[in-house]
């Protein structure tokens, strides 16, 4: 799904972030490089404040840093405008949101089909992607259901199928099981891991060590500097299923 | 474009989940398109009722009318100035096809029995009749015969034939004017109203009865020509000038003692009395769409405030500002363009409604419908482009982050 496995697709060289207002700068990020490469799960973590928010807005084309090299695989994206970044954004990235963020009063299939009708897919091509997607996440039978008629594991699972229904080159989580009971939490990690034994790359922003261990390695942030990059031996994903 | 479909179906849900504020907001594109079809209405049909009235009552008509000058003329008061040889020189001009001398009593009391009725007696010719475009609605017009024999004949205007002989054929019946009795012997056909006289309260008595019997004299104080085409009317007038100011002897420097006017010019002198009541309601009527489109403009903001999340997970998932800012665009453009299709209704509507309860004349052109609809679009287009601009430009964290 997300290339070759070990090609790196993300590549973060020097990257520093500064915040300006008025007279007060913020230094978010400070020279940080990263490589991710394809297969990858990555659970980024730090304290509020440390820059990991910050970092998943730049990796997801959201943000711009102000000064350093954001490659995408092999292509340099820290320069461009906002309708390229438009574009990347809906061709190569999926974002999950811990408030899940669907379009309200819009249908699960809407919600999913959406990111297709801005990559210019044909409609008819549309439809089997969809259901196919919704199908992945086990929401086969909620596809004409709104946000509001489901819970909040199943929104944030019409929210991966909405993600993974590009079939991007990384998924961005943010807090992903944030909201969630420990049983949604559970399916919906479980959910992810199967992505990612499929193939996809993954870069995931979390305050938990244990949702964290579901990763294959972690990145910590402090103050804006990565202090600790190591993988996990054994991921217990793994071991769950 | 990315899917025209798609954005119609986000616009008419986004105006369906706020249908009433939608509904209010148009109401000013609604008013301001209803006024101006109301005003183009009633202003086409004006211009046409002015284009009848001039083939109804004759056209390139000029009227010439005699002013008694008490100072340094020849003439005396019972002269009543337009003499048989001024009428006759002027008939031979080239560009004047038709004249006929007239003399009018303009307030008379008439009687037929007990029935009487102030009215404006017309001593004419059979001539006058052709120049003025004299129709008959019964009975028969004025004969050279009737001038020749000295027959005590009148035809009735609708409004003295009403009056005299109230539900009866005023046919035959006798009408008393001064010490003379006359027989009806026609009615003639509606003619309407010229500027403010009303051309139906009319009476008509042959000619030489008027001058020689009931006034006295040969002379008239009016004459009515018949210029052969409307390009000759200016030159007719001063064509008529020099014959009468050269027959009549006036000094130099002595005001002339009679004045023409053109018909068709009184006439849209009449109509354009209207034309300041006209600029008046279209002002209204584009006030009216000003503002409605600065309620458009405020409810697209409100709109673009609100949905400021949304907008972000669009965003999110790769819509460009070019598609963020056509969004919002096109549901301005709806929400204008269905206040604009229900302003065209409510303006027929409102132009049915003036033609049965004022009585007036109105014309609904197919152009102005257009016109009305494309100003509509335009407001939408106009007025929801800077909300549509400012939804683009949202920056996607912030938006994602709104709450």
């Amino acid at each position: 799904m997300g290339g070759d496995a070990g090609a790196s697709v993300i590549e973060l060289t020097d990257v520093s972030k500064v915040y300006a207002s008025g007279e007060l700068s913020v230094e978010a990020l400070r020279s940080v490089s990263v490589v991710i490469r394809g297969g990858e799960f990555v659970a980024i973590m730090g304290p509020s404040g440390s820059g990991k928010t910050t970092l998943l807005a730049i990796l997801g084309c959201l943000d711009r840093p102000t000064s350093g090299s954001y490659k995408l695989v092999g292509e340099e994206v820290s320069t461009l405008d906002e309708t390229h970044r438009a574009r990347v954004r809906g061709g190569r990235i999926g974002f999950v949101f811990q408030a899940y963020n669907l379009l309200p009063r819009t249908t699960a299939y809407r919600n999913v089909e959406l990111p297709l009708v801005y990559a210019h897919v044909p409609a008819r091509e549309r439809r089997p992607r969809v259901l196919a997607a919704l199908a992945d996440v086990g929401l086969s039978d909620r596809i004409d259901h709104l946000p509001t008629q489901l819970s909040g594991g199943q929104q944030q699972r019409v929210a991966i199928a909405r993600a993974l229904v590009i079939k991007p080159s990384v998924l961005l989580l943010d807090e992903p099981t944030g909201n969630l009971d420990s049983k949604s939490e559970e399916e919906i990690l479980t959910m992810l891991g199967h992505a990612n034994l499929a193939g996809a790359t993954l870069a995931m922003v979390t305050h938990s060590e244990e949702v964290a261990q579901h990763a294959s390695r972690i990145v910590r942030l402090a103050d804006g500097v990565i202090v600790s990059d190591e993988p996990i031996e054994r991921p217990i994903a793994v071991g769950a299923r | 474009m990315t899917a025209a479909l798609e954005h119609w179906r986000i616009a008419t849900a986004a105006l369906k989940a706020n249908w009433f504020r939608a509904i209010l907001t148009a109401l000013g594109v609604v008013i301001g398109v209803a006024s101006l079809i109301a005003v183009t209405a009633v202003s086409a049909g004006a211009s046409a009722d002015v284009a009848a009235s001039i083939r109804r009552l004759g056209a390139n008509v000029v009227g010439v009318d005699g002013e008694y000058i008490s100072v340094g003329t020849r003439q005396s008061a019972t002269d009543r100035t337009i003499t048989p040889g001024d009428v006759a020189e002027i008939a031979k001009l080239p560009m004047i096809s038709l004249a006929a001398p007239h003399q009018d009593v303009e307030s008379l009391v008439v009687s037929a029995g007990r029935f009487r009725t102030n009215t404006w007696l017309v001593g004419m010719t059979p001539t006058y009749a052709q120049i003025y475009n004299q129709r008959i609605a019964r009975g028969r017009a004025i004969t050279e015969n009737d001038i020749s024999f000295g027959r005590d004949v009148i035809v009735l205007g609708l409004v003295p034939a009403a009056r005299l002989f109230p539900g009866r054929d005023p046919i035959g019946g006798t009408v008393r004017v001064g010490s003379h009795e006359f027989e009806v012997i026609g009615i003639q056909a509606r003619r309407g109203q010229l500027a403010d006289e009303n051309l139906d309260n009319r009476i008509f008595l042959p000619l030489p009865i008027v001058t020689r019997v009931l006034l006295g004299g040969l002379n008239t104080v009016h004459m009515a020509v018949r210029v052969t085409s409307e390009s000759e009317i200016e030159t007719a007038q001063d064509a008529m000038s020099e014959i009468l100011i050269r027959r009549h002897a006036l000094p130099a420097g002595y005001p002339e003692d009679f004045s023409t006017q053109d018909q068709a010019s009184v006439l849209k002198e009449a109509q354009s009395a209207t034309t300041t009541f006209k600029a008046l309601t279209f002002a209204l009527g584009g006030i009216a769409l000003l503002v409605g489109g600065i309620g458009i403009m405020n409810m697209m903001l409100v709109s673009v405030h609100e949905r400021t999340r949304e907008i972000g997970i669009r965003k999110s998932v790769g819509a460009s500002p070019r598609v963020v800012q056509a969004q919002f665009l096109i549901e301005a453009i709806v929400l204008s363009t269905l206040g604009g299709i229900a302003g065209v209704l409510a303006g027929i509507g409102a132009v049915y409604l003036i033609g049965t309860i004022a009585g007036w004349q109105t014309l609904i052109g197919v152009p102005s419908l257009v016109i009305a609809f494309a100003v509509a679009l335009a407001i939408g287009l106009i007025f929801g482009y800077y909300p549509a601009r400012r939804a683009s430009r949202l920056d996607p964290i912030a938006a994602l982050r709104y709450e």
